[in-house]
């Protein structure tokens, strides 16, 4: 299990100690070795896990009650988590083998810390290595982003990503300082143990509040999501999808590990308040996400305002703070993962071959007959159907479950249709794409026309290019068809709901960690299908299909004019609050942080 | 957003978040009262465990050796990051003109600072091989005997001017200096896996406390994060100081 973490870096020494003297495929093909080593052995790793595997390194075993070293409790969402982390990086350096016509060997490099960080984020027990692992995984993230910088802009958004996860950064240093303050430990069981039994008082809620920030700025809930955008906007296509494939839903994973199996048990009395509070925080993200993911027309912020909406529906889910929510919304991430990375690697094709990624720019010139385009286009029409979740493909097991489990929660259920609605609008903004520059459907637009002008687009390959490498159509093309099939794998099914189930007992949490006798934890039960899971998909696939139509043929019909009227001047407001000036990102950071502060000081 | 709103908003949200700061930290134990089970335990068995007789540096490279792992591993991408960001760039072109090896010269480089700065040079490497090497007896350890190292090649910097620095410290060495300062404290902690079957475990015997040879890895560990922190801080330097002196675009 410690080679999970071991081989990554330790490559990425390697990588960089000998990036003067390898050959590119060298150093291409060691890259892609670790990664799939890491791949397999987290694979081996969460198969083995029953309930939990528990591993001290050093060998220091706890003294009692008191935890000596640093353990690594690894449950099946932790280690699917890494498993998930570890497959979207191979793909990635796959893809991008070709990608940058120059390449220093310390791209490579970066992606394994990256990976090492992301790895050790889903496996650690403890606390501050939780933390450790939270800033690698930052550091490298930042440098990433930045990697083009020929251009000001991949700079301006690595600085507006750096400055705003710093101050996350800070916040949760200094929520686990306190928590370390009151209880002395750092290992997540210990510190679960000593605070049961007493109610949160203003310390834990404010731990809570701190640490919940770090992570909800890092996972980009609004408003604290403002450097995602500028960021996916300029970060290679590759980066990109590892940034919205895993590392925000990471941010995530974090909250839940956090919640359940440290604080939940001073906060039980306060749950009720808790979940109202996450709840808004997700449906205003899923919103607000949606709302701008249609508004853009540079592909790539458009994605990344797609994955923003997604975040906000994967909180709503964690917020349920129920197993049920829990499972659903990992299932959720799974099938959205891989979709969103196809996604992102077909916005690539598009930056290779176009050296473009303005939807308007593009209308008409994908229709090419070279297979990256081809390959492209299948990837548009289907990551569109697949994130609207038609039925029995991508995300439809997940968003099923999750409305489930909305449903049952009582006074939730209006909920629901902010599921259905936010996944269809994303969903037919990317259909939109597909029709517009696949097909070449819709009105030509100029480029600076609307109101809604775009960012300009940065090269991230020398020159457009006539042809597309094998590897990068064969590698979305794959994770295509693995995110549209994904949710009929039932064995996946049956491990989230073995690894929700095991996350959300913290007493069987502590128990296993110092090594007791443990209840055996009971998996979450399948909610079966009903027919309800039916009609919405229909529904947000129709919803979808109209989003996109009414984009591409803009009615004349007198309703359709009023309520472009209405609605244009309240998107523009809300664009506009999207500065690039990270100034305004830390206000709103700090403000953000305050309101949230306030609602759980309320509850 | 204008500049008003901006700050308004600011600080009405620093306002309530220390206003939240203030509750927690009313929570925390009152002044003098003592909540430190970890350290008591520690000072406990450290010498027994590890024949250490420093238990913050036992504690760093031993007990929590995994979290010093990614910290090393903090400093070392943030150093390649920084890499990335000031390699050459296409139109640029790297080499000491004659404009800039004129401006480069260290106008205060006298006789007296130079004498300085070449007697310093010796002691400065002492203390941070010392510092390396002693960190499990005494306080100390490789992050600080790195730093000190570091500043040697500062001295020669002051001393010899940027050229001379760059002579006795070449960029490729240093490179593989940091990198593998880097890997050779995981490479301890495999050593560990291999030897004793669990990873970051002391595979070596403990020997006589206050020896120098003694705490088992502690002293090997110590030595590796010196070497990365020393080869990291010269690459800073030499990124910063290539990018402001010896860069010159079209």
């Amino acid at each position: 299990m410690p080679l999970t973490v071991a081989v990554p870096l330790l490559g990425a020494a390697v990588l960089a100690a000998f990036c003067k003297v390898l050959p590119r495929a060298a150093i291409d093909a060691i890259g892609v070795l670790c990664a799939i080593a890491v791949v397999t052995l987290c694979a081996l790793v969460t198969a083995d896990t029953g309930h939990m595997i528990v591993y001290w390194f050093g060998g220091f075993h706890p003294h009692g009650s008191v935890a000596v070293g640093i353990s690594f409790s690894v449950d099946r969402l932790g280690g699917g988590m890494a498993v998930l982390s570890a497959v979207l990086v191979t793909a990635a350096m796959v893809y991008s083998v070709h990608y940058f016509d120059e390449i220093g060997s310390l791209y490579s490099a970066l992606m394994l810390v990256f990976l090492g960080a992301m790895v050790g984020f889903c496996l650690t027990g403890d606390l501050f290595d939780l933390f450790v692992f939270f800033e690698l995984m930052s550091v490298a993230a930042y440098a990433l982003t930045a990697y083009k910088i020929e251009e000001a802009g991949p700079l301006q958004g690595a600085i507006n990503f750096g400055i705003t996860n710093s101050v996350g950064s800070f916040f949760m240093l200094t929520g686990i300082a306190l928590l370390y303050g009151r209880t002395g430990a750092l290992n997540m069981a210990q510190i679960a143990a000593t605070l049961s039994g007493h109610p949160a008082d203003g310390l834990v809620k404010v731990a809570l509040l701190l640490i919940m920030g770090g992570l909800l700025i890092k996972a980009a809930i609004v408003p604290l999501h403002f450097w995602l955008a500028d960021a996916h906007a300029v970060a290679p296509a590759p980066v990109c999808v590892l940034f919205s494939g895993v590392m925000v839903e990471l941010a995530l994973y974090g909250l839940a590990r956090v919640y359940w199996d440290v604080m939940s048990g001073p906060l039980a009395s306060h749950a009720g308040g808790l979940r109202a509070t996450l709840i808004a925080l997700g449906v205003l993200t899923a919103v607000i996400g949606a709302v701008m993911c249609v508004a853009q027309r540079h592909i790539k912020r458009m994605l990344a305002f797609s994955t923003i909406s997604h975040t906000g529906t994967f909180l709503i889910g964690i917020g349920l703070l129920n197993p049920h929510g829990l499972a659903a919304a990992a299932q959720y991430v799974v099938a959205h993962a891989f979709l969103k990375a196809a996604l992102f690697m077909a916005a690539g094709i598009l930056l290779h071959r176009f050296v473009s990624v303005d939807e308007h720019e593009l209308r008409g010139r994908g229709r090419g007959a070279d297979a990256g385009l081809r390959v492209a286009a299948l990837v548009f029409v289907g990551g569109g159907l697949g994130l609207a979740a038609l039925p029995v493909v991508g995300t439809f097991f997940g968003k099923s479950a999750l409305e489930s489990a909305v449903g049952d929660a009582h006074g939730y259920a209006w909920v629901i249709a902010v599921l259905i609605l936010t996944a269809a609008l994303t969903a037919g903004a990317i259909l939109r794409v597909a029709g517009r520059v696949f097909a070449g459907w819709g009105p030509e637009v100029s480029r600076h026309h609307s109101e809604l002008s775009a960012v300009s687009d940065m090269p991230e390959t020398l020159g457009p290019h006539d042809r597309t490498p094998a590897v990068m159509s064969a590698t979305p093309a794959i994770l295509l068809v693995v995110g549209l099939g994904i949710g009929l794998v039932p064995s996946l099914r049956d491990a989230i709901a073995q690894g929700a189930a095991t996350m959300t007992d913290r007493a069987s949490y502590v128990a296993r960690v110092f090594d007791l006798h443990a209840a055996h934890t009971v998996p979450v039960p399948h909610a079966p299908l009903s027919a309800e899971a039916f009609v919405f998909a229909a529904l947000t696939v129709v919803v979808a299909v109209l989003t996109a139509w009414l984009a591409l043929r803009p009615p004349s019909w007198r309703v359709a004019r009023t309520g472009e009227r209405v609605l244009t001047p309240m998107i523009v407001a809300v664009r506009r609050l999207h500065s690039g000036c990270v100034n305004d990102y830390i206000a709103w950071v700090v403000a953000g942080i305050a309101v949230i502060g306030g609602a759980l000081a309320l509850i | 957003m204008s500049e008003r709103a901006r700050l308004v908003m600011f600080l009405a949200g620093g306002a309530g978040l220390a206003a939240l700061l203030g509750w927690a930290l009313a929570g925390l134990p009152a002044f003098g009262a003592f909540n430190g089970a970890y350290a008591l335990l520690i000072n406990h068995v450290v010498v027994a465990q590890r024949a250490a007789t420093d238990a913050v540096t036992a504690v760093n490279f031993d007990y929590r050796g995994l979290d010093t792992f990614g910290e090393e591993f903090i400093l070392f991408t943030s150093v390649i990051g920084l890499a990335v960001l000031l390699r050459e760039q296409r139109g640029e072109h790297t080499g000491p003109s004659a404009q800039t090896s004129d401006e480069h010269r260290f106008q205060g480089s006298s006789q007296a600072l130079r004498g300085l700065t070449l007697a310093l040079i010796g002691p400065i490497v002492v203390l941070a091989l010392y510092l390396d090497s002693h960190g499990a007896l005494t306080p100390g350890g490789g992050f600080q005997g790195g730093v000190v190292g570091a500043a040697a090649l500062l001295m020669v910097f002051l001393g010899g001017g940027y050229m001379m620095m760059r002579r006795v410290s070449p960029h490729g060495m240093v490179e593989l200096a940091e990198a593998s300062g880097a890997a050779g404290y995981g490479l301890v902690g495999l050593g560990g896996l291999v030897f004793a079957g669990v990873f970051f475990k002391n595979f070596l015997g403990g020997g006589t406390p206050g020896q120098l040879v003694s705490a088992g890895t502690i002293p090997f560990s110590s030595m590796a994060v010196g070497l990365e922190v020393t080869g990291a801080f010269v690459l800073l330097w030499t990124e910063f100081l290539d990018q402001a002196l010896m860069v010159s675009g079209e």
